[in-house]
């Protein structure tokens, strides 16, 4: 090789190393997410990650501000009639669609009638509904067949809720999620592409419409000042580190709470606390096996678990975890101790005696768990290990997460499993209050607590009802909540706009770089 | 031919080799006695003593569940031993036969070579993990994966060499003297094969090593709660930063322990019959 | 030649049947339904059935195999589930991802492999040879992830050399200098493949350096580097191009780890998820495409050797 040629590459090196940062210009936010979403449809999918990246472009009728509390986002506004029957929202004007149309009432009724039909919460409501029509132009008129209170909560969660698509989309649309090219919403970001594999993109709606008022958690002003949110699968949590560390992406979400420690203290990165925790529930097979209707068992069991030592083995650093055995976080309105007694014991000989007392006789305890999430795993190793000290004989069956919601569809392929729970605003969306969530908890006592709750529209009276539900989950043991987790986020410091906790779900309007 | 000859030939004057066996023999006698040497339950949780740095009486740290990591290490040599003597098993009873009745008996050899070459044209770590999942992650499953994909390797390269060996005038005499199939084969054909078998059996080892370290760090390996050197890096792959021990000492141990199976591998092909050198790749 | 290119290709056929049927069998029995995955963790069990009705996977699986194979042999790989994509544009767009990172990585082979084979080679028994071929054995010895972790902890988030992960495409902004976030990637692919190749080539050399027309050269006074280029190289060269083509398909799918460590957008992390989400479609679309790339190149290398090698024999 010459030295001309040598220098020639050289110099090409260098050209190649320059660019190696700055390469994107600054109107791009690139978000490094655990995964891919099965779809970004709200209306049927669940997943947190979909609802992180839809609810740039999809809106609903109400959200959440800071609070927690719901309030108003494309309805301007409602009055519900004496008897708590008749519900008139009015809807703003001069919203537009991403694909320019005006949204009217005619796109709000579609949107809901699919929803309650189809959508993964829409029952909830719907089950009370005798009717919707659009009463106006930009006005809906709810009739229910009695007075149901968590209505405007569940309306204003958006994630397997009421978004808002045109009626052409909306129309026609089944259980199966919508298809990219009719995600058209009203949101300050618009659909751009799905490039499988690689990314989401979306892209800033310059005739968005805001919401007035002063941002106040989803509530109130949004302004988009990126170009481009970019959300790019990157599946290995060690590389969405390294990733925002070395500047390739500004912001990577469910970060291992070791971790926390060394990255808050590392100018190079900003740590982002979820300000609602999500929870890890063991669900009890109500319909088969050793654990049905046997009270006594589950309790025995629930008494062996101590649940700390999972929480410092799964978790790390006391501050992103609380053992907490309220169904709600500290601080909620929905947060009682009622119960809460029996949370943790720990105690593997009054265990052993209650267990022989229900008549256990070392039968095999199917239990399941999935390696997807370590937490869950973790946590079900130091279950295993306190049931077998208190004489259970567990038989642990580690899968993938799919082989698993296979199996516990099945009643007779286990007795306990292992998931997790995000935050919700009421505990009628807890999963465990629906009768056909599998564990199939359905007994006359909570039917009788539950028709009670769903039917008050006092908040006093539904706290009171809720902290008696919460007691019998306490009694009959359908599921045992292992503990409230933090779990965070880590942002690039050059972000501007975040705060200082996310809501329930990250969001990019109000931020810029 | 002898055995011990044999290796004797082939070990003499190559030293790093020499120190490669060296090193397997006490990985071996980690996995046979791992209880009387490991300090620790490997299995033993302990919430409060976790990510501490190794000294005493952790001498490798511990991970995040607080289980002694040289312990684990330690039950790892076994885990290494098992997959290795397992897939080279599976490999060469099953490639082995099929290899050598295929070119013995021509025409099922035709039918059954067709077969080997279906399964070469797969992707052989893709085709592993949806076995895998398909099968449920266990020891045996891991092996039996593993073993296949060399099974099809190693039944290619003993179809050759018996190819090679019918036409030999040994064999014609076996034929003349009115020896059964079974005598030929197994008789006649086998024990000229014993030492590039060999040959073949420690790559596939050090292979197998690999493959199982990297099935175990996509997730769908060994089952997670056993203790391997490729679910330890592979459970504890995100504190590297946060506790380097955790990755250093298991990396290390599977770097050391299939360098010089590879390097004992590559020892014993110099040593064997010239005629099958070509025949066994290897590294 | 003709002839036996077109005999060749005849035998293809069962071979191809016979793995469709195996692809589809083994994809079609992992436990696991594609719906409940969509719909997610609070969908109830009657909602997960009503949605594999609507996909299509309450029928017999010999029919929707057929359904399948029909659509195969039209060139249609059918839809993802999860992506609701025609299977070729997913496979499409992780195809520029893998193929660039395979040839990337023959690059760094060649660069590294060839020369210090030929080198080996040249000193054989030297220890010049003994630390070459040590040192490649050594290379292969290293499980690839963990290469691959130290690699971005050193080069990406210390000295901040390269991208830590992930690759855009050559037609997104950047162009071509996006490459240089494969650099880390490929080198991870190379370091044990490399050593593959250098042995190779050292054997393969040594090999035709004792055949009859490399000691005439010799014995007619050229000078021994010219020696080892002209004759004992280029004869050497097919055996090693036959071993490119099968690394370079290897490549393609043993890269699945280092993509899952470098969050690279290829064939191999594709087919991991896929298998973590059930979309039956897709991993069957890239096992299939990945088997028939093999056999085609397992045709073209049995050509070249009938070609460049007249003792090859056409049988």
């Amino acid at each position: 090789m010459t030295i001309k040629s040598w220098m020639k590459s050289a110099l090409a090196v260098g050209a190649l190393m320059t660019l190696t940062t700055g390469a994107y210009a600054d109107g791009m936010l690139r978000y490094a997410t655990v995964g891919e979403p099965p779809s970004l449809d709200q209306q049927v999918i669940t997943s947190d990650l979909a609802t992180t990246i839809a609810h740039h472009m999809f809106e609903g009728l109400y959200t959440f501000n800071g609070a927690n509390a719901p309030v108003p986002l494309l309805a301007s506004g409602e009055t519900v009639s004496e008897d708590g029957k008749t519900i008139v929202i009015s809807l703003r004007e001069g919203v537009q669609f991403h694909n320019g149309q005006a949204m009217t009432s005619a796109d709000v009724l579609a949107s809901l009638q699919r929803w309650g039909e189809f959508g993964s919460r829409g029952s909830l409501i719907f089950d009370h509904v005798e009717s919707v029509e659009a009463s106006g132009e930009y006005e809906i008129t709810l009739n229910l067949k009695e007075p149901f209170g968590p209505w405007k909560n569940l309306m204003a969660f958006i994630n397997g809720g009421p978004a808002i698509y045109p009626a052409s989309v909306a129309t026609g649309a089944t259980k199966e999620p919508i298809s990219p090219e009719n995600y058209i919403g009203t949101g300050p970001y618009k659909f751009n592409a799905w490039e499988a594999n690689r990314y989401i993109e979306l892209v800033r709606f310059d005739d968005y419409a805001s919401p007035d008022g002063e941002a106040d958690g989803y509530g109130g002003a949004r302004v988009a000042d990126f170009d481009t949110l970019r959300f790019i699968p990157v599946s290995d949590v060690g590389t969405r580190i390294a990733g925002v560390r070395a500047g390739d992406y500004d912001y990577a979400e469910s970060i291992p709470g070791d971790l926390f420690a060394e990255l808050d203290a590392d100018a190079g990165v900003k740590t982002m606390l979820n300000g609602g925790p999500i929870f890890g529930l063991v669900f009890l097979n109500s319909s088969d096996g050793p654990l049905k209707e046997n009270f006594a068992l589950r309790r025995a069991i629930q008494t062996a678990i101590d649940k700390k030592p999972a929480l410092q083995v799964a978790i790390g650093p006391e501050g992103l975890w609380r053992a907490n055995g309220s169904f709600a976080p500290e601080g909620s309105v929905w947060n009682t101790p009622e119960g809460t007694e029996n949370f943790s014991k720990g105690d593997a000989e009054a265990a052993k005696a209650m267990a022989a007392e229900a008549g256990y006789d070392g039968e095999p305890i199917k239990f399941m768990v999935s390696t997807n999430y370590p937490f869950h795993y973790d946590s079900a190793i130091v279950y295993t290990k306190q049931l077998a000290q208190a004489g259970f004989n567990i038989d642990l069956q580690v899968y993938d997460w799919a082989t698993l919601i296979e199996k516990r569809a099945q009643p007779d392929q286990w007795d306990l499993f292992f998931t997790h729970h995000g935050f919700v605003p009421d505990p009628i969306l807890i999963s465990v209050m629906n009768d056909n969530y599998p564990g199939w908890w359905a007994t006359p006592e909570k039917k009788a607590l539950k028709d009670r709750f769903t039917a008050s529209s006092d908040p006093a009276e539904r706290q009171a009802i809720w902290a008696e539900l919460q007691a019998l989950i306490y009694e009959q043991v359908p599921t045992m909540k292992t503990g409230d987790v933090y779990t965070y986020n880590i942002a690039s410091p050059k972000l501007k706009g975040l705060g200082e906790q996310t809501l329930i779900w990250p969001s990019f309007w109000n931020v810029s770089k | 031919m002898n055995i011990i000859n044999f290796l004797r030939n082939a070990f003499a004057g190559r030293k790093l080799a020499t120190v490669g066996f060296i090193w397997l023999c006490f990985i071996l006698l980690a996995a046979i006695f791992a209880p009387l040497i490991a300090p620790f339950d490997p299995l033993e949780i302990d919430p409060v003593g976790r990510l501490a740095e190794p000294g005493l009486p952790n001498l490798f740290g511990t991970d995040h569940f607080g289980r002694d990591t040289f312990s684990r290490a330690i039950y790892g040599a076994r885990m290494t031993v098992i997959i290795g003597v397992g897939s080279v098993v599976v490999a060469l009873v099953c490639g082995g036969l099929i290899g050598m009745l295929s070119a013995y008996f021509t025409r099922l050899g035709h039918f059954l070579m067709r077969g080997v070459d279906v399964l070469m044209a797969f992707p052989a770590l893709l085709m592993a993990l949806v076995l895998i999942t398909l099968l449920e992650r266990s020891v045996f499953n891991t092996i039996l994966v593993i073993g296949i994909v060399y099974a099809t390797t190693t039944a290619r390269i003993l179809y050759g060499m018996t190819l090679k060996l019918k036409g030999e005038v040994f064999v014609d005499a076996a034929v003349c003297s009115g020896a059964g199939h079974s005598s030929i084969l197994f008789r006649h054909i086998l024990p000229n094969l014993v030492s590039p078998l060999l040959v073949q059996a420690s790559f596939i080892f050090a292979f197998a090593q690999l493959q199982a370290a990297a099935l175990d760090f996509l997730g769908l390996g060994l089952p997670p709660e056993v203790p391997s050197w490729g679910n330890m890096l592979s459970e504890e792959r995100i504190y590297v930063t946060r506790a380097p021990w955790l990755l250093i000492y298991p990396g290390l141990l599977i770097v050391l322990s299939v360098f010089s199976m590879n390097l004992v591998g590559d020892a014993l092909r110099d040593s064997i019959d010239p005629r099958f050198k070509d025949d066994i790749a290897g590294v | 030649m003709l002839a036996y290119t077109a005999k060749r290709l005849l035998t293809l056929i069962p071979t191809l049947l016979a793995a469709t049927i195996l692809v589809f069998l083994f994809v079609h029995l992992i436990p696991g339904d594609p719906a409940a995955i969509l719909l997610g963790d609070t969908a109830t069990p009657e909602e997960v059935a009503q949605l594999s009705a609507e996909l299509g996977f309450d029928r017999p699986l010999w029919i929707q195999y057929f359904l399948w194979l029909g659509n195969v042999l039209q060139g249609d790989l059918g839809t993802s589930i999860f992506f609701r994509e025609p299977v070729t544009a997913v496979i499409g767009s992780g195809a520029e991802t893998s193929i660039l990172l395979a040839s990337m990585t023959m690059v760094w082979i060649i660069i590294l492999g060839l020369p210090i084979g030929v080198l080996s080679a040249t000193k054989h028994g030297t220890w010049i040879d003994q630390i070459t071929s040590s040192g490649a054995m050594l290379a292969a010895s290293v499980p690839t992830f963990w290469l691959g972790l130290y690699l971005i902890m050193i080069f990406s988030v210390t000295l901040g050399w390269f991208p830590s992960s992930g690759f855009p495409s050559l037609s997104d902004e950047g162009g071509i200098t996006n490459l240089r976030y494969l650099i880390l990637p490929s080198l991870t692919l190379a370091a044990p493949n490399a050593a593959l190749i250098v042995r190779l080539v050292r054997a393969s050399m040594l090999d035709v350096a004792r055949e009859d027309h490399v000691r005439t050269a010799r014995a007619k006074g050229l000078h021994p580097a010219r020696v080892a280029i002209k004759h004992v190289f280029r004869n050497a060269l097919i055996a090693v191009a036959a071993a490119f083509g099968f690394t370079f398909a290897a490549l393609i799918s043993e890269a699945v780890v280092t993509e899952t460590v470098f969050s690279l957008p290829g064939i191999g992390r594709l087919v991991v998820q896929s298998i973590l989400r059930r979309d039956y479609p897709v991993i069957q679309g890239v096992i299939l495409v990945i088997v028939v790339l093999y056999m085609v190149i397992n045709l073209l290398v049995d050509l070249a050797y009938a070609r460049l090698d007249p003792r090859v024999s056409l049988k």
